[in-house]
């Protein structure tokens, strides 16, 4: 028997946010506000050097500072514990040594080297300034095409090459696609690095529970399932011996779902001190040390036939990880994510990618938001936009006519990727509509003329959300990502309480399950209580990163919500003695319609677990109110949008104002539309920062200048227009509620859609944007150069 | 990111501040807003012994009418102080302009003059303001007090003429022409300037009878543009001479690529803030 929702009352409801009280009123609790008793705590001598081996450290002064308890080295590391790999089942794939203190060589400026540990963190930073190392420079690479041709200083000599992955996607014919297409039509992409950036800088409190020698590390992490799982691997503990904990965490955007030497450094010295040891980083040691992301450089070119029908793509990418292949995501996430998902929405019959990620002495790089598809839309949008320019089509038309059209659902792509049913013509006609496409191209026309730079940028783009076990979130990683799992249960109270994988990084997921908990069960989203971000309440988790967390957690929440109901259904009837049809659950009672009868979950949860006798023998067996359950959605579903943004551009000072910016999305089912529209706004803000500001800059010695954020410039309220979000739920996804994940579209999309308009607004000029962010300096070159060669 | 050790020591009034001053040769530091002080001290690029506070004395917060029509404004009065200040609005209204791009509120809110103009930073509005409006500083230190003109002020980026041991007590303001242009560009709204020009006419009969232009971000100081200040005086602003006071802006500047913009490029946009300064100001001159 089902017991199917017909009528939800909460999911799609724009219900407040359940953990916005304590998150604006400061009463959240995030790593660094935990305080242990007599905690210590760490500063890390970080590496200035980019490259360089370690010659001698002498820690005699630091360790006679006030205050100091310890200092540890790498040596000192590496004899009590074993370092971590990314390994993957990547044919050719090199994975590198993760050690939590650098041994013999460093490779990035920022790298730890030295831990102190002292009474304070002053004290800790006095101690850190009296440590000597003495360092023997080599060269640096900075330069992913140097490093894949360096013939020597390898940053992992044991490979013989900076060389860690390389891979060829192909499908159809592209040799015949190009040398038979009517046009073709090409480019050399660089996507630069960016950095997450997220409000809490990363911090961990390791907690040390002297009765039961145990530790409870509190983790600034996306993920406590898998630090929790690796810190068992690395430290040799069993599972109950370290509980990771997340609480509230201050933002993630992937730069909190990786596992970092800080994480094992505050355990491993909490275990060896028998002290709670703290390290909170500080801006700048997150602006150099958190996992950073893109650093591509793409060649990429696209055959069209005589009506501008796509006959296929090819591209070269040259990815650049940085120093290390990060656990467990491996360096070759991002890249082949590209790679992957190059071919967009559109109808591609032949598609060939090149794939290569090679070592740089740069910070490690990682998930970030929208992992590869800000970058892929990029370059495909600006493929799309020069393609439609050579054909004089109208760039609407012109992916209209090319996208996926809704007949050829399920559609293969040529990266093998299957888009499953999703609203891409539906969000492109949407956007169109909202933004009056037609008005606004008469208006730019107008403004152009009158001397303004005025452009329309459009992009479109799908996402795979929610992967299950069939689609790996990073191609070969060693873990797998597929499943969430759901504990719904009725206490002895009567009342509710949700356990999941999943971490509160500011994504509202909290309010989205409780909403389906309400709804599954028949309370008010208020009386659900949401346990997440602890490792030691469930059994398996990965976190939350992807658009995973309300597909996977989300689906297996109305599974174990189900079977709870029915649970609870039984229980009434036989205490009402009814059948269990006539019965309605509603707001936390149970009511029988036709006698008006009524129980609260209060009077079952008391009945159950309290008065047993009320139950025959046979049934106080089986009769609990609880339910586990896993979900997997074995591939994952597809996630489209249109955006349209405008943008001015000041033709003396080269300052880009976005003006006007609309989503269109198909995300599926809207739980809360308050939540999605937030994600939204965010993450278009965030890609708009990709567009204009964000940039990581290294000196050719590998010396980080961007290491505050006086200098890596992230968007505030003033750079960002009011983001208009638009929801359509074309079809129904397959997964369990119909949802489809929706927390990173924003980044994807934006990048493409500010750069096309961009362009637009330059198309005088003929000006291509194959680099971004576009700062008023890149403008000022490109347009100076333009008119050099007008004249 | 944590400062290195320090003693602190809270003055009463400016002798006391120079006092310690003078008893630590060098190795103390005066802090009043600490808007520019503290990320230093964290970023360990400093490591004084001794912080002297002087943000509680009294007699550095003062704004008044002094002789022959000047300001005085005290070092310690906070940018925040006159963005909304009315007398200082009528009377130099070009002031408020510019303390809307100084930073953010909550800077403007304990970031001081006195602070702004010690720092020396050359991309920062009160330096440029300084030099525009032919300001005096008036200094005290252990030889007694001094008035400083601000065209003397400014030796360099982040380097004044003042001594280890003197302390700024205010700042005066002569009367100056009331119209005013005043244009910046940053990469967002708050930050540092990339460059910057202020502008004030006085008119007579229609033509410029005064005329003064002064540049922000564009050198190790900064920058008075007198080329082109006199050539204006005796005309009308039009497309003639203010394409030439653009490029005498583009001429007298002498900037430097950082990560935000090139030489090149603040050297373009030196004579785009110029002209649009010269714009708004003749706009409001001859209205
Ligand atoms: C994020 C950020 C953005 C900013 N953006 C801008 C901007 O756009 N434009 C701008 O102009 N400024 C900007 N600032 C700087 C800000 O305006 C500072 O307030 C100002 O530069 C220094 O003032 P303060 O009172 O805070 O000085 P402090 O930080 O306390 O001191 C600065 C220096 O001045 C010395 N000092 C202070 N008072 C005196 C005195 N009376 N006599 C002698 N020496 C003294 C100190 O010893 C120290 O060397 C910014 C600051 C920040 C943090």
């Amino acid at each position: 028997m089902t017991f199917e929702v017909m009528r939800p009352k909460y999911v799609g409801a724009r219900v407040q946010r359940k953990e916005d009280p304590r998150l604006l009123s400061g009463s959240g609790r995030y790593a660094a506000d935990v305080q242990p008793t007599r905690a210590l705590h760490v500063a890390i001598l970080r590496s200035d050097y980019a490259h360089a081996l370690i010659r001698s450290i002498n820690l005699d002064l630091a360790r006679a500072m006030p205050g100091v308890i310890d200092v540890i080295d790498g040596e000192a590391l590496a004899s009590e514990l074993k370092p971590l790999y990314a390994t993957s089942r990547m044919p050719g794939y090199k994975p590198t040594a993760l050690w939590p203190l650098a041994r013999d060589r460093v490779r990035y400026v920022g790298e730890p080297v030295v831990a102190v540990v002292a009474t304070d963190r002053y004290l800790a930073e006095d101690a850190r300034a009296a440590i000597q190392i003495e360092y023997a420079a080599l060269p640096a690479v900075t330069d992913a095409n140097l490093s894949l041709t360096a013939q020597s200083d390898f940053l992992h000599p044991e490979h013989g090459s900076n060389l860690l992955v390389s891979r060829n996607f192909s499908r159809g014919n592209i040799e015949q696609a190009i040398s038979e297409a009517f046009r073709v039509v090409s480019g050399q992409y660089r996507f630069t690095r960016t950095t997450p950036v997220a409000i809490e800088p990363r911090a961990y409190t390791a907690e040390w529970d002297r009765r039961l020698a145990r530790l409870t590390l509190h983790s600034a992490t996306q993920a406590p399932g898998i630090i929790r799982d690796a810190l068992a691997e690395v430290l040799e503990l069993n599972g109950p011996s370290i509980r990771v904990l997340a609480a509230d965490v201050g933002g993630g955007f992937g730069g909190k779902v990786s596992l970092y030497p800080e994480e094992v450094i505050v355990c491993f010295l909490a275990q060896k001190l028998t002290r709670s040891v703290k390290y909170v980083s500080d801006r700048q040691e997150d602006l150099i040390s958190t996992t950073q992301a893109f650093d591509q450089t793409v060649k990429a070119e696209m055959a069209l036939d005589s009506s501008g029908r796509i006959l296929g793509i090819r591209a070269s990418i040259l990815g650049d990880a940085g120093a290390y292949s990060i656990y467990p995501w491996t360096a070759a996430l991002e890249p082949m994510q590209i790679a992957g998902f190059l071919p967009g929405p559109y109808q591609v019959p032949s598609y060939e990618a090149d794939v290569q990620v090679v070592a740089t002495n740069k910070t490690p790089s990682g998930p970030y938001r929208g992992v590869g598809r800000p970058g892929a839309c990029f370059i495909l949008e600006r493929l799309i936009d020069k393609a439609a320019k050579e054909f004089g089509i109208d760039p609407l038309e012109f992916r209209r006519k090319n996208l996926v059209q809704p007949d050829q659902f399920p559609y293969k792509t040529g990266s093998g990727i299957v888009w499953d049913k999703s609203g891409f013509i539906e969000c492109l006609d949407l956007a169109a509509e909202v933004i009056d496409y037609t008005t606004l191209k008469d208006n730019r026309d107008a403004a152009k003329a009158a001397g303004r730079w005025f452009g329309i940028g459009i992009a479109s783009y799908a996402e795979l959300t929610g992967l299950g076990s069939r689609m790996s979130a990073a191609p070969g990683m060693p873990i797998n990502t597929g499943t969430e799992s759901a504990s719904v249960e009725i206490d002895a109270t009567g009342s509710v309480i949700a356990t999941f994988g999943t971490a509160s990084i500011g994504q509202g997921l909290e309010t989205t399950l409780a909403q389906i908990v309400a709804d599954e069960i028949g309370v008010r989203p208020e009386d659900v209580t949401i346990v997440h971000g602890d490792s030691a309440a469930i059994t398996h988790s990965t976190g939350s990163y992807a658009s995973r967390s309300t597909v996977l957690a989300g689906g297996a929440a109305h599974k174990a919500g189900k079977e709870v109901r029915e649970k609870l259904l039984k229980a009434a009837g036989f205490l009402m003695d009814c059948e269990l049809l006539e019965l309605e659950i509603e707001d936390g009672v149970v009511r029988q319609p036709a006698t008006n009868k009524v129980l609260s979950f209060k009077d079952i949860g008391r009945a159950v677990y309290s008065e047993m006798g009320r139950f025959p023998l046979a049934l106080r067996q089986e009769l609990d109110l609880r339910a586990t359950s896993f979900y997997d959605p074995e591939f994952g579903t597809t996630t489209s949008a249109t955006h349209i943004a405008t943008v001015d551009i000041d033709p003396e000072t080269f300052e880009v104002r976005v003006l006007r910016y609309v989503a269109a999305e198909d995300c599926g089912r809207v739980i809360n539309p308050q939540i999605v529209e937030g994600q939204v706004q965010g993450g278009v803000a965030q890609g708009i920062g990709v567009a204009l500001m964000e940039e990581v800059i290294h000196d050719p010695q590998g010396q980080i200048f961007t290491a505050s954020l006086v200098d890596y410039l992230v968007p505030s309220a003033a750079e960002v227009p009011s983001i208009e979000a638009v929801h359509l739920e074309a079809f129904a996804a397959g997964t369990i509620g119909g949802y489809r994940g929706m927390g990173e579209g924003g980044t994807i999309g934006a990048p493409a859609a500010v750069a096309n308009a961009i362009a637009d607004a330059l198309s005088h000029l003929n000006i291509d944007i194959t680099e971004l962010p576009a700062t008023p300096e890149r403008l000022f070159r490109l347009v100076t150069t333009a008119n050099q060669e007008k004249a | 990111m944590k400062p290195p050790p320090f003693e602190y020591f809270r003055a009463s009034n400016p002798e006391e501040a120079v006092a310690a001053l003078g008893a630590h040769g060098g190795n103390a530091k005066l802090i009043a807003g600490g808007q520019s002080l503290m990320p230093m001290l964290n970023f360990r690029l400093l490591e004084p012994e001794l912080l002297i506070d002087i943000s509680k004395i009294a007699s550095l917060k003062r704004i008044e009418k002094g002789s022959s029509g000047r300001w005085v404004i005290g070092a310690g009065v906070r940018h925040r102080d006159i963005l909304v200040s009315e007398v200082l609005g009528n009377s130099y209204p070009i002031l408020r302009a510019a303390m809307t791009h100084v930073a953010h509120v909550a800077i403007r809110n304990r970031g001081t003059i006195g602070g702004s103009l010690a720092h020396g930073d050359p991309a920062a509005e009160w330096p440029m303001l300084a030099l525009l409006l032919d300001a005096e500083i008036e200094v005290l230190g252990r030889s007694g007090q001094r008035m400083i003109e601000a065209k003397d002020f400014f030796l360099g980026a982040l380097h004044t003429s003042l001594s280890e041991d003197e302390i700024i007590l205010a700042i005066h303001l002569p009367p100056a022409p009331v119209a005013w242009g005043f244009f910046e560009t940053a990469r967002r709204a708050g930050d540092f300037a990339l460059a910057g020009a202020g502008v004030l006419l006085e008119t007579q009969n229609g033509k410029i009878s005064e005329a003064r232009i002064a540049l922000l971000g564009l050198g190790e100081t900064p920058i008075r543009v007198y080329d082109a200040e006199a050539k204006l005086e005796g005309e009308n602003l039009n497309s003639t001479n203010r394409a030439a006071a653009m490029e005498a802006a583009k001429a007298a500047c002498q900037p430097m690529t950082d990560l935000h913009a090139s030489a090149e490029f603040r050297v373009h946009l030196a004579g785009i803030m110029t002209g649009r300064s010269l714009d708004a100001a003749w706009g409001q001159a001859i209205c």
